[in-house]
Order: C-alpha cells, then sequence, then structure tokens
C-alpha cells in the first residue's frame, strides 16, 4: 500500500511551505488588502521564478512535465497562507484546460503561463454569453469572475449555435470591460463583473468535446480546491490549538476544557476525512480513469464541511479577540465561505456526488 | 501514490489466498448463527488450530514467543483476506491470541509462559477479559472488586460487567484491587484465572436487541493461587495498559451483519423523489465513509512502511459508530412505517433496525465517544489532560457516587 505523496512530492511541499511562510504572512495580507491591489505582482512573480506555473505543463510546451499531484501538492500550500495570486485561476484551471486543447492559441498560450507572461481567468459555468458564429464575436456578462481584470486572457463557456462551447478571449480587445464590484465576502480575493460586447473569440472547442472537458476541468477544480480548502483548514486548526494553550480562564489553559478539547478533536477529524478524501480525488486525476467524478465531489463535500467548521469554531476559540482585524482568524472564516460558494455549493456537488456513488 | 501491495506484500497475500482456498472451502457461505452462538467458540478452537499449524495463528508474534515473525502489514493481509470467508473468529479466540498471550510474555514467568502461550495459540484456550465493572467503565482504575492474600491463595469478591465470551472461556484475565489505601492507579495487581474455579458464576445479560452476547461474572471467595498472579502485587496497571495497548490496530474493515452505505444508497434511490429532503445527509455520509476507507489506506501505508500508526487511528470507531446510527435512522425514516413492524419480511430494514440497536452500543464499548475525543485532543493535538482530583488520594477516600 503506498497511498501518500512521494519523497519527492513531500519536499516540493516542505519547500513550497517555507517560501510561503516567508514571503506571505498575515501582516502581508493585511497590507495587500490597504494597498487596493488586485494581486501581490511580488509574490506572484516569486512563484513564477520557483516555476509554479510551469509546473504540469510538457517539456515541450516549456513546462516542467510535472503532474497532477505536484498541482494538488502547490494548491494546499497556496491555501494555507491565502495567497492572494491568481495561482488557481491561470494554473489550476487555465493551465490544464489548455493543455487538453489542440489549437496553436493554446499551446502559444501555454507557453506564455509556463513562462510567467501570462495570467489567465476561467469561467466554466456560464450559461448565457453567445458567440456570433459568422463573425466569431462574444458578447453578454458574467457577474462575478475571479481576477478577471488582472487576467490577459479569459476562458469561458459560452453558448455557439446554442450549444455548449469553450472560448478565448484576449482581454485587450475591444469590448472587453471589467466592473467592480461593492465589498465581498473575502477581501483578499479579486472579482469583478466582466461585460462582452462583439468580443473577438477563439473557440477552443465545441459541442461534446467542450462538455467533456468542462466536466473533467471542474472535477479537477474541485478536487484541487479541496487541498486549498484542506491547507487552510488545517491552519485554522492548528491556531486555534495554539491560542487554547496559550489562553487562561478560571484559573487554567482553556484547552483542558472537554468543551473545548472536543470542539478541537472535530476539527482534525474532518480534516482527517477531508485529507483522506483529498488524496483519492489526488489520486484520481493522477490516473485519469473513471472514477474522477465522485472523486471530485466527495473531495469537494468532505473538504467543504472540514474548512467551513474549522473556520468558524477556530475565530470561536478565539473568543472576543477573534472578532478583530488584527486577529488573523477572519481571513480564514472569509476564505472559507467563499470556497465553499465559488465552485458550485455542497448541495449540487451532492446530487454529483449521489449521481456517481 | 497508489493502493498496490509491495512485491512482498503481493506475495504473501497470494500465498494466503492459496491456503485459505484450500483450508476455508467450509467458511464460503455465512453459517447462518447468531452472533451470540457459542457454537462460534467451538468452531473458533478448531480454526485458530488449523492457522496455527500453518503458522498464521500469531503472524507478528516473535518466532521465539511462537509466531510467524512477520509484519503487522502482513497481519492485516492475513485478516483481510480471511475477511473475505465467514471464518469462526472473534473475541473468543482474540482475547487469547492478541491480547492474553502478549501480556503473558511482556509480563509473564517463564512457568506462565509455558502453561499458556503456546495452547493459546493452538486453540486449545479461550479467553475472557474481566476488567470493566458497574462503577468503572471509562474510569477502568476505578475498578473495586477486591483480593485479599491468604496463604498461598489471594481471595476475591466482586462484580465485573461487559464480558465478552465469558461463558465459553477456560481462562480469563482479571484485574482487581488488593490495596485500597494507595491512589487508585497504585492498588490494582493483574491475575490469571481458571474459569471452572468455584465461586464464578457467569450471568448472561439481556441486551436491548435480545441477544447476549455480554456477561456479568460475580466473584464470590473466588480462590486465585499466587502463581496466577501476572507481574508484581500492586502494580496491575501496568499490566492492564501493555494489554489495551495490544488492542488490534483499528483499521478492521467492513463488519459482516451491519448495514453498509450502499445498501443505504439502495433505500434512497428506490424511494425516489420521497427521499430527496436526506440527499444533502446521505451525500455526507457517502463521503466521511469513503473518508474512512480512504483513511484506512493512507493507515495501511504508514503501517507498510514499519510506522506506527498515529493516535489518529482512534477515529475510525468514533466516526463509523455514530456514522452507523446515523444511516440507520435515514433508512428507517425513509422505509417508514410500512417496515417498521414487518421487517422480518425485509432483510434490508432487518439490517438497518438491527444497524441503529447496535450503533447504540459501539458508540460506547472499546473507548466512548467522548474518551476518543480526548485521546485525538492530547495525543493528537497536545492538548493538557483533564484536571485529576483522585490522582494523589487513597481510594478509599474518593467520593463514589450509588
Amino acid at each position: 500500500m503506498n497511498f501518500d505523496f512521494s519523497e519527492d512530492q513531500r519536499m516540493l511541499a516542505d519547500h513550497a511551505r517555507k517560501f510561503l511562510s516567508e514571503s506571505c504572512d498575515p501582516e502581508r495580507l493585511r497590507s495587500h488588502i490597504a494597498s487596493g491591489a488586485d494581486y501581490d505582482e511580488a509574490l506572484w512573480q516569486q512563484m513564477v521564478e520557483l516555476g509554479w506555473p510551469a509546473i504540469s505543463i510538457a517539456e515541450e510546451q516549456g513546462g516542467l512535465g510535472m503532474g497532477a499531484l505536484e498541482l494538488c501538492v502547490l494548491a494546499e500550500e497556496v491555501g494555507r497562507v491565502l495567497a492572494p495570486t491568481p495561482f488557481f485561476s491561470t494554473v489550476c484551471l487555465g493551465a490544464e484546460l489548455l493543455k487538453r486543447c489542440s489549437n496553436s492559441e493554446a499551446a502559444e498560450l501555454l507557453g506564455q503561463i509556463a513562462c510567467g507572461e501570462a495570467i489567465v481567468a476561467v469561467e466554466l459555468a456560464a450559461k448565457s454569453l453567445q458567440v456570433d458564429a459568422d463573425l466569431l464575436t462574444v458578447s453578454g456578462s458574467l457577474p462575478a469572475v475571479a481576477y478577471a481584470r488582472s487576467a490577459n486572457f479569459l476562458i469561458t463557456s459560452a453558448l455557439l449555435d446554442g450549444k455548449l462551447s469553450l472560448v478565448l478571449i484576449d482581454t485587450t480587445a475591444t469590448g472587453y470591460q471589467t466592473l467592480d464590484l461593492p465589498e465581498g465576502v473575502d477581501e483578499l480575493a479579486s472579482y469583478q463583473r466582466v461585460s462582452l460586447e462583439s468580443v473577438p473569440a477563439i473557440v477552443l472547442q465545441s459541442e461534446q468535446g467542450a462538455e467533456a472537458l468542462i466536466d473533467v476541468i471542474t472535477n479537477q477544480a474541485a478536487i484541487l480546491t479541496a487541498f486549498e480548502q484542506l491547507g487552510g483548514a488545517e491552519v485554522a486548526c492548528y491556531m486555534a490549538r495554539d491560542y487554547v494553550l496559550e489562553r487562561y480562564a478560571f484559573g487554567r489553559q482553556v484547552g483542558v476544557y472537554q468543551a473545548v478539547k472536543h470542539r478541537l478533536a472535530d476539527m482534525m477529524i474532518k480534516i482527517e476525512l477531508a485529507r483522506s478524501n483529498a488524496y483519492y480525488g489526488a489520486w484520481a486525476m493522477s490516473v485519469g480513469g473513471s472514477e474522477l467524478p465522485l472523486a471530485a465531489a466527495v473531495a469537494r463535500v468532505s473538504a467543504t464541511d472540514a474548512y467551513n467548521f474549522s473556520a468558524e469554531e477556530n475565530l470561536h476559540l478565539h473568543g472576543g479577540i477573534g472578532y478583530t482585524w488584527e486577529a488573523n482568524c477572519h481571513f480564514f472564516y472569509k476564505r472559507a465561505r467563499l470556497l465553499a460558494m465559488s465552485i458550485g455549493n455542497i448541495a449540487h456537488w451532492s446530487k454529483k456526488l449521489l449521481a456517481a456513488a | 501514490m497508489d493502493f498496490n501491495d509491495t512485491r512482498e506484500e503481493a506475495m504473501f497475500r497470494e500465498e494466503v489466498r492459496n491456503w485459505l482456498n484450500d483450508n476455508a472451502g467450509d467458511y464460503r457461505q455465512p453459517l447462518g448463527m447468531s452472533p451470540g452462538d457459542v457454537r462460534f467458540a467451538e468452531l473458533g478452537r478448531d480454526w485458530q488450530k488449523q492457522k496455527a499449524k500453518a503458522g498464521y495463528a500469531a503472524i507478528s508474534l516473535p518466532k521465539d514467543m511462537g509466531g510467524m515473525g512477520g509484519t503487522a502489514m502482513q497481519e492485516v493481509i492475513f485478516a483481510e483476506e480471511e475477511g473475505r470467508y465467514h471464518v469462526p473468529v472473534g473475541p473468543f479466540v482474540t482475547i487469547g491470541c492478541q491480547l492474553a498471550v502478549p501480556t503473558i510474555y511482556t509480563h509473564g514467568t517463564p512457568e506462565q509462559i509455558e502453561q499458556f502461550a503456546y495452547k493459546t495459540l493452538m486453540g486449545e484456550l479461550l479467553w475472557c477479559q474481566m476488567f470493566s465493572e458497574p462503577s468503572a467503565g471509562s474510569d477502568l482504575a476505578g475498578l473495586r472488586t477486591k483480593a485479599v492474600r491468604d496463604g498461598d491463595d489471594w481471595v476475591v469478591n466482586g462484580q465485573k460487567v461487559w464480558t465478552s465470551w465469558a461463558h465459553t472461556a477456560d481462562w480469563g484475565v482479571l484485574v482487581v484491587r488488593t490495596d485500597a489505601d494507595v491512589p487508585k492507579h497504585k492498588g490494582l495487581t493483574y491475575f490469571l484465572l481458571d474459569m471452572k474455579t468455584p465461586g464464578i458464576d457467569v450471568r448472561p445479560i439481556k441486551q436491548i436487541s435480545g441477544e447476549s452476547e455480554f456477561n456479568e461474572v460475580f466473584l464470590t471467595d473466588v480462590r486465585i493461587p499466587d502463581r496466577y498472579r501476572l507481574g508484581d502485587v500492586n502494580s496491575g496497571w501496568k499490566v492492564v495498559m501493555t494489554t489495551l495497548m495490544n488492542e488490534r490496530l483499528n483499521v478492521g474493515g467492513e463488519s459482516k451483519g451491519l448495514p453498509s452505505i450502499d445498501e443505504l444508497l439502495d433505500v434512497v434511490r428506490s424511494a425516489g423523489d420521497d427521499a430527496a429532503p436526506y440527499h444533502l445527509d446521505v451525500a455526507r455520509h457517502v463521503a466521511t465513509d469513503m473518508g474512512l476507507k480512504n483513511f484506512r489506506a493512507r493507515l495501511l501505508t504508514s503501517v507498510s512502511r514499519g510506522e506506527t500508526p498515529s493516535a489518529m487511528s482512534n477515529m475510525g470507531k468514533l466516526v463509523s459508530a455514530n456514522m452507523l446510527q446515523d444511516i440507520s435512522a435515514i433508512a428507517g425514516d425513509i422505509l417508514g412505517m410500512d417496515c417498521a413492524f414487518s421487517a422480518e419480511n425485509n432483510e434490508l430494514a432487518k439490517k438497518f433496525q438491527y444497524g441503529y440497536i447496535w450503533a447504540s452500543a459501539l458508540r460506547i464499548a472499546g473507548g466512548t465517544d467522548e474518551i476518543l475525543r480526548n485521546q485525538i485532543a492530547e495525543r493528537v493535538l497536545g492538548l493538557p489532560g483533564d484536571i485529576r482530583v483522585d490522582k494523589d488520594i487513597a481510594f478509599a477516600q474518593l467520593p463514589a457516587g450509588k
């Protein structure tokens, strides 16, 4: 039995953890929010230098030629520190999607992603954008897209002759417009409304090809998000653990009280179940078999429950101080909520789970 | 990352499969006996002897102790393969082979090892474990059964409870209080007791299921020769710890006779839209069930590397017992009153009804939900233990409830 990451993969995780803990601490998150920037450009540049955007892109396309498991490892580490970068949209969604397209434009963009020249925004669930089949332009609007303003390219689902397709849009083209959204659930995330007016588009995939690709990338997104959630959940759990060891009430460490201990034990249980299912997801991604839909759904459901619970109880166990901007609980509390909604809620994934089980 | 055996593991599995194929033929089908049927114990002796002759009686015990000198992973592989058959393996055999024998090897005299170890591994001696008492469950060291020295013997008086298979056991491991004037953990002594000794009264407990797998054991002026004391006088707690540490690595597979998550899905699907309000809960249970299976695969990975699994493995029983209760309740709700009183015609309904009943025991036995949460919090997360008011005070001075 060898149901674990390899030594090399664990080494990658260690390096990533060390780098991120030094370059993306909570103070940095607070100053990032204060700066009003869409993403932390310096941090993203460092990730590029480490080769992270290239990690799962094939060597002949300019990448490092590693696979799904390495991507999972990085997703967890990024999730631990809530790194405000377009890593997920560009690398976990964009590159994974483009790898599975045969157009020359896709290959070219992959190369740009690999060397850090392109940021990509991705929307897989859009059902209202229309492609003009003659002019090959797209029109319509998207209510909230991550990193839509920072992105060099947008990949989105759109209707072509009434059928789902995937299109690639250059965000510098005339007619592409992003609009600020009022304050949202998570200040560390950058989301904009997108308005498209006859924007030229390249069709990456159409008809069954598009539907199948959207399915694969959506399932992968659930698994990679599960790793991101797992990273955040574990940090929240240990943050609570450290605090209840430090805090005294009624003459004792509050960590002595069973009401507190049992809550922490439950966090750990949910996290270990979520980790086990996330590993199953990683395995399913890496072998690319028929178990992917089920693995994605169970990873998604377990990780969402684990992160929600850990983030909520972490803030709660901090007491009043947890409700302050200076304490870091809120970053996880808000991110857990965002991730619970961002790629389809738990009811949606439960349906998929029961269909696949 | 994969779910595959290593080459050595695969070879051992193949060897075990062949051996079972040649030797476990009688157990391809369920035996059609209720879980507490005494005939299991007799069949269990024979099956144990058969395993012992082939070297599988105590796979991970060193060779000089009568074992195979194998690895913990080989132990798991054998159990997995054996679990494909309906073999008569249960506490009646495992208490002796997995708990009593290692404890006797650790703390016993050469004479005790000589007398008990081989015979137990050969299935000739069945054992029971007399630890719990009416007022000592989670707080085991609070037990009150008393032994007083009388010449070369000890005279024991008191009551044990929840003793599985006491009615078929030849011998029992027993822990009693030999000094009440010192703190509770320091006045206990461990004995080996011949269950045919006069003064032992084994009474079956009628459980809420109507069955009687557990017993009360009343001990009245039971005389135990001092040569059957295991370890020093008043050092019994240390010996108890050895026994409890040997409780089998809790990576258990599927229990026969209990409803599975697939059976819940059958119930849910047959009910169509009527069951829709339960879908979210059901999906969560499916995710939890898969989480446990995948967690087990992670545990076995560390066993396979020769590591000791973390205290997190305590969560297995905690999670599965609660899940059993919940899924049995959901299935009951969905099947409804139509099945509530006519379950004998519906195997599935019967299974879920039994699951609901048994889950309540499972949440208590082998460490309650609360004790297991404490262990996870203390051993995995490093939280401090409870403030103890009973550690530095003579047992006789401790307040006792009714």
